[in-house]
């Protein structure tokens, strides 16, 4: 499409979208006043009915638990097609060896990018987990610790090299944290039908208000998303960075494999 | 608005229209964490902590990550062919 067609079709657009998007944005509350009575309603009940202190953990695992299931089904499916089609290519066979590039120069990480990489990656490693274990009492939560975790994973490669690092990160391992992640919260769901309430129904013992174990299930599934998420993206990195290394010819699908 | 969100915001937009500017993709996966880290910022400056660690996390170090990856694997692609 030529530049002046395109420019027609945008100036066409305005005009029939200018009003609407006049309308919506002047019946939006004013920016930083937005208190909406489903959060006053939350703030007020959460720490009563459920003994915890960060709200959006009580609405993302109790009140809204449904959802943060299908969106965790979600993330699961995401980064199984990703590592299917990744690996499709590359084969299954050498999975948990690092793969090369022939050509490619090793090169050597200064002292001081390892020390710093070594401390600030297991400082954030820890970090991450701490973000996911007080889910429920102070902000963050499973996905946030887990991401964190994730990227800690990063720190580490930057300061070990390649191959060092993939023998101490295994495919296998990220691949049961996130499985025995999403497990954990399908079961969190499942066990209460079981019994004959709700789904994701909030049975387990809720603990005292403010404390790390509080919350009853929600502690429970924030720490299952923890580790899912963590496995998730660890291994969604741990392809792409494969995906950098293997030669053509090697790659090629395998039919003899299959 | 305080100062401090208007700065935010302002330099959330710039960097924004750096990704735009930027016509060298691997110079683009830059910018792209820059706002990134920007906009992670702003979600902070708003008192939204929990937003703003899983914006810095993702924004600014995973997906550059996973671009600058399929920046290497495209090249490396193309050599051997």
């Amino acid at each position: 499409m030529s530049p002046a067609a395109r420019r027609v079709i945008f100036l066409f657009a305005l005009v029939i979208m200018a009003p609407a998007a006049r309308l919506v944005a002047h019946s939006m509350p004013t920016f930083g006043a937005a208190t909406s009575r489903y959060a006053s309603t939350v703030n007020e009940l959460a720490p009563r009915l459920r003994h915890v202190s960060n709200m959006v953990a009580a609405v993302n695992f109790d009140i809204r638990g449904f959802d943060t299931l299908a969106e965790e089904t979600m993330l699961l499916c995401a980064v199984v097609g990703a590592v299917i089609l990744l690996r499709g290519s590359r084969g299954e066979r050498d999975s948990d060896k690092a793969g090369v590039l022939p050509g490619r120069a090793d090169i050597a990480r200064s002292d001081a990018t390892t020390l710093v990489c070594r401390v600030g990656g297991t400082a954030l490693l820890l970090f991450g987990a701490y973000v996911a274990l007080h889910g429920t009492v102070t902000p963050g939560g499973g996905f946030q610790g887990g991401v964190i975790a994730s990227s800690a994973l990063l720190l580490l490669y930057l300061g070990e090299g390649y191959r060092c690092w993939r023998n101490l990160i295994h495919s296998a391992v990220l691949a049961a944290f996130e499985g025995v992640g999403a497990l954990v919260f399908v079961l969190a769901a499942a066990w209460p039908l079981a019994q004959g309430h709700p789904a994701l129904d909030n049975l387990l013992p809720l603990g005292k208000f403010k404390d790390l174990y509080s919350g009853g299930a929600i502690f429970l599934t924030n720490c299952a998303v923890g580790l899912a998420v963590t496995g998730s993206f660890g291994q969604l990195i741990l392809e792409f960075l494969e995906e950098t290394r293997s030669p053509e010819d090697e790659s090629e699908p395998n039919e003899a494999d299959t | 608005m305080k100062p401090l969100v208007m700065t935010a915001l302002i330099l959330t937009a710039l960097t924004g229209l750096l990704v735009v500017l930027s016509r060298d993709p691997a110079r683009q996966v830059f910018a792209l964490a820059a706002n990134g880290l920007m906009l992670g910022i702003l979600f902070f400056v708003l008192q939204a902590p929990d937003v703003a660690y899983s914006q810095i996390a993702v924004g600014t170090a995973v997906t550059p990550l996973l671009y600058l990856a399929t920046l290497a694997a495209l090249r490396i692609n193309k050599e051997h062919k």
